[in-house]
């Protein structure tokens, strides 16, 4: 019975001290487990907080700008597209083409090494749109830069003094940023394509209380410092609601960038359109001087049609595309020699567009016109043409398209700049 | 068999023109450390004929046996230049061609390659006559010269005095025009006498090829008329150009020395481009389809200045570089619009951070009959880069 009590009273305590220190146990574990959690979050906040952009200009030591794209280098080899087809003008929208011809063009570009595409605007079928960007994104790696006129060509000419019309074009923007800043493609936005030639009144004019009663010499400055002051302002709005991207300038050279130094601070890279034939000349110093940002060639590029010869000339368009490109990586983060400001560019353009000579007359559009619409006597190769015409705008396309149809689209047929540009670029050490 | 045939044809065809071009590239070749373009009259040794005129040639009178005080030798060439234009271009010369009047269409001229150095020797009868350029090679043609070497201004001396020009590392394996000369009314308005004495190729291992570096400031576009400071030519002219009418001379109130430019633009629209404008290229007519220009590295900016005839002629631009071609200017800077007083006023083109390396447009200015519907008239002077 002793035994027996004893025996219990054991077992008693054995069973006192198990559930004692199962207890002890349990409450060590939930603590352990608590501030194991506890740091997790922590972390993961301080991760989400610090983390840097999806897309992000760094500057090295030695001052030079480069691109990275999910922490990796990235060097822009793009190209402007927009594959109207033979018989569309102006109004051809990529986001409504049922022909989706994104899935050929994404397969020829991949194959050259292209790994980004400059579009001019958005579509009014956004969902065809972003399926565009996802199919060249996860199909063939290649990213999407997207733009907007900032109703440069709109008609009556955009005032950008007026409250009324920044207010519009401003939402169209931020529209614009929310519909599509979600799409894993999406590489920056550019805002405007060469609005600064307004400013003189050449192109596009408008009018504003404050020049107009200004000097003759000072309204184009003061039109500059409205315009500039404006594209900030939608840039600080992109940049709140989309850290992801950042945005860029575009600008018809270096026209009127020093006045953007001072009213442009928040944008994040300069897009400069420029047609000078084999050489980009002081651009990559002038701009670092004027306007210290990196620099992108939004626009750059040589046509296919010799007006001289009146015949094409695929050799012709190679050589001042392989000088232009040469300059570009010469000038970049990433080489070694070069002002080191320039992140790349996008040849103009992908496929000749047959819309371009004559815009207004759609018959036209279905005929590739080899009439050349202005002069440049940087592209000498052709430039004894008649009153020097030389430039041909329905030739610019490193692959030019034919009427013949391969399947619903027309068929493609890669110019010598296309293989040119195969062998020059995958001798680039950022790929 | 037909393809035979037509292939024998075509070799028939092709023959002589490859004949031809092989023959061209044959110049005879020269040997020795001398080649003499002119020693004497009728010496042996001259390989060069003075039978090129150019510009107002009427203008031009040459003595090749000039007996009094050459050089050398017995005789040196007089040339007496009248400046009178009578082919009304302004400028008169003389090339040395082989064979004589050879413009490059016959196979003539010499290998002259391995020779460093061209000499002369020159005096003026008065002293201060310009030559504007002394030219070897440079014609043009079926047989094209394989190079084109100028040197110039020179402002000549009453005494005879050398002069060199640097030959190494040029292509001289077809030279037919072995030696030139080229000057204008406006830098001897009362006309020029003026003597050359052994002109001759030399080889001298001793030159260095030329490095041509960046000009000492101030630099002038234009000084005065016929100035040997000036260094471009207002040669282009753009747009409307039978709209234009310049007078680089106007003695109307110029703003210092002795004339300024007067340009009058009626705003007609003779070409019906509705816009004009000048540019001063090196060398004229230069629209960067040839090597020329300056290396204007020094210069922080441009200035000159500037006057309406009645006051509120408007200019929408005034520009430096800015010529695109194969040799296209390395950078361009602009002010404009710019609305003139009646008044000479001065105007700067801002160049800090520009590269001015090499500038072939070095002065331009444009504006469009909108902006002046009754034309302008206007005046500029002392352009200059500083």
């Amino acid at each position: 019975m002793r035994l027996g009590t004893n025996k219990h009273k054991y077992h008693k305590i054995k069973h006192h001290w198990l559930r004692r220190q199962n207890l002890r146990f349990n409450l060590r574990f939930w603590r352990f487990t608590i501030f194991v959690l506890l740091i997790i979050g922590v972390s993961w906040w301080v991760i989400f907080l610090c983390r840097e952009p999806e897309v992000k200009v760094k500057k090295t030591k030695d001052s030079r700008f480069q691109l990275f794209v999910e922490g990796r280098p990235y060097f822009i080899k793009g190209v402007c597209y927009n594959p109207a087809p033979v018989g569309e003008g102006y109004d051809y929208d990529l986001g409504l083409d049922k022909f989706e011809p994104w899935d050929l063009d994404g397969k020829l570009m991949r194959e050259i090494g292209v790994n980004t595409v400059r579009l001019y605007r958005d579509s009014v079928n956004p969902s065809g749109l972003k399926k565009a960007i996802r199919v060249l994104y996860e199909k063939y790696g290649i990213r999407t830069a997207l733009g907007h006129w900032l109703g440069f060509w709109e008609y009556p000419q955009p005032c950008y003094s007026s409250v009324e019309f920044r207010a519009r074009i401003k939402k169209e923007v931020i529209d614009m940023v929310k519909t599509y800043k979600d799409e894993k493609g999406i590489l920056c936005w550019i805002l405007g394509n060469e609005n600064n030639y307004s400013f003189s009144g050449r192109v596009n004019p408008w009018s504003c209380p404050e020049a107009d009663k200004a000097e003759v010499s000072e309204r184009a400055n003061i039109r500059a410092k409205i315009y500039y002051s404006f594209v900030n302002e939608i840039a600080r709005e992109i940049h709140k609601i989309d850290p992801e991207h950042p945005v860029v300038l575009g600008n018809g050279e270096l026209g009127f960038l020093d006045v953007a130094d001072k009213f442009s601070p928040d944008v994040d890279i300069v897009g400069v359109l420029m047609y000078r034939g084999k050489t980009f000349g002081n651009i990559f110093n002038g701009l670092k001087k004027m306007f210290d940002k990196p620099l992108v060639l939004i626009e750059f590029g040589a046509d296919s049609y010799n007006s001289f010869k009146k015949a094409e000339d695929e050799g012709m368009q190679s050589f001042f595309l392989e000088s232009q490109w040469k300059e570009i990586f010469k000038n970049s983060g990433f080489g070694k020699e070069g002002a080191g400001n320039c992140l790349g560019g996008f040849i103009f353009e992908w496929n000749d567009e047959w819309w371009k000579h004559n815009t207004d007359n759609p018959e036209n559009w279905k005929v590739h016109d080899t009439e050349a619409g202005w002069s440049q006597g940087a592209y000498y190769l052709d430039n004894k043409a008649e009153n020097n015409l030389n430039m041909n705008e329905e030739w610019f396309g490193i692959v030019s398209i034919l009427k013949q149809k391969e399947g619903d689209l027309n068929k493609r047929l890669p110019r010598a700049a296309y293989h040119m540009l195969k062998k020059l670029w995958k001798n680039y050490p950022v790929k | 068999m037909a393809k035979k045939w037509i292939a024998s044809l075509c070799l028939l065809l092709v023959l002589p023109l490859w004949v031809n071009a092989q023959e061209a590239k044959a110049a005879k070749k020269v040997e020795g450390k001398q080649f003499s373009v002119y020693s004497d009259k009728n010496s042996p040794d001259n390989h060069y004929i003075p039978s090129g005129w150019m510009g107002d040639y009427g203008d031009i009178k040459i003595n090749d046996e000039f007996a009094n005080s050459p050089h050398s030798g017995s005789s040196c060439i007089q040339f007496i230049y009248s400046a009178k234009k009578s082919n009304n271009q302004g400028w008169a010369g003389t090339y040395w061609q082989n064979p004589a009047n050879n413009w490059g269409s016959k196979n003539g001229g010499f290998d002259l390659t391995g020779m460093t150095k061209l000499t002369f020797w020159a005096r003026g009868a008065k002293g201060g006559e310009v030559v504007d350029k002394v030219i070897i090679g440079g014609i043009k043609g079926v047989y094209a010269d394989s190079d084109e070497i100028e040197m110039g201004p020179i402002v000549l001396g009453s005494d005879w005095q050398q002069y060199t020009v640097n030959l190494s590392e040029k292509n001289l394996s077809y030279i037919s025009g072995g030696f030139g000369w080229v000057m204008n009314a406006d830098s001897n308005a009362e006309g020029a006498e003026f003597y050359f004495d052994d002109i001759k190729y030399e080889f001298d291992p001793a030159i260095k090829p030329e490095v041509k570096g960046a000009e000492k400031m101030p630099f002038y576009v234009y000084l005065d008329k016929g100035s040997v400071s000036n260094h471009y030519i207002p040669s282009g002219w753009m747009g409307d150009y039978g709209d234009i009418k310049i007078d680089i001379g106007s003695v109307e109130d110029p703003y210092m020395g002795n004339g300024c430019i007067k340009i009058a633009y009626s705003g007609k629209g003779a070409q019906g481009a509705r816009w004009a404008g000048i540019y001063w290229q090196n060398p004229a007519n230069n629209w960067g389809d040839k090597k020329g220009g300056y290396d204007l590295s020094n210069a922080t900016r441009l200035t000159f200045w500037a006057r309406g005839a009645k006051g509120g002629e408007r200019i929408e631009e005034f520009k430096a570089g800015g010529l695109f071609g194969e040799y296209s200017d390395t950078d361009v800077a602009a002010v404009g619009p710019v609305i003139l007083t009646k008044d000479w006023k001065q105007y700067t083109v801002d160049l800090k951070g520009k590269d001015f390396s090499s500038i072939i447009g070095g002065f331009c200015w444009a504006t469009n009959v909108d902006v002046n519907p009754e034309g302008a008239t206007f005046y500029l002077d002392e352009i200059r880069y500083e």
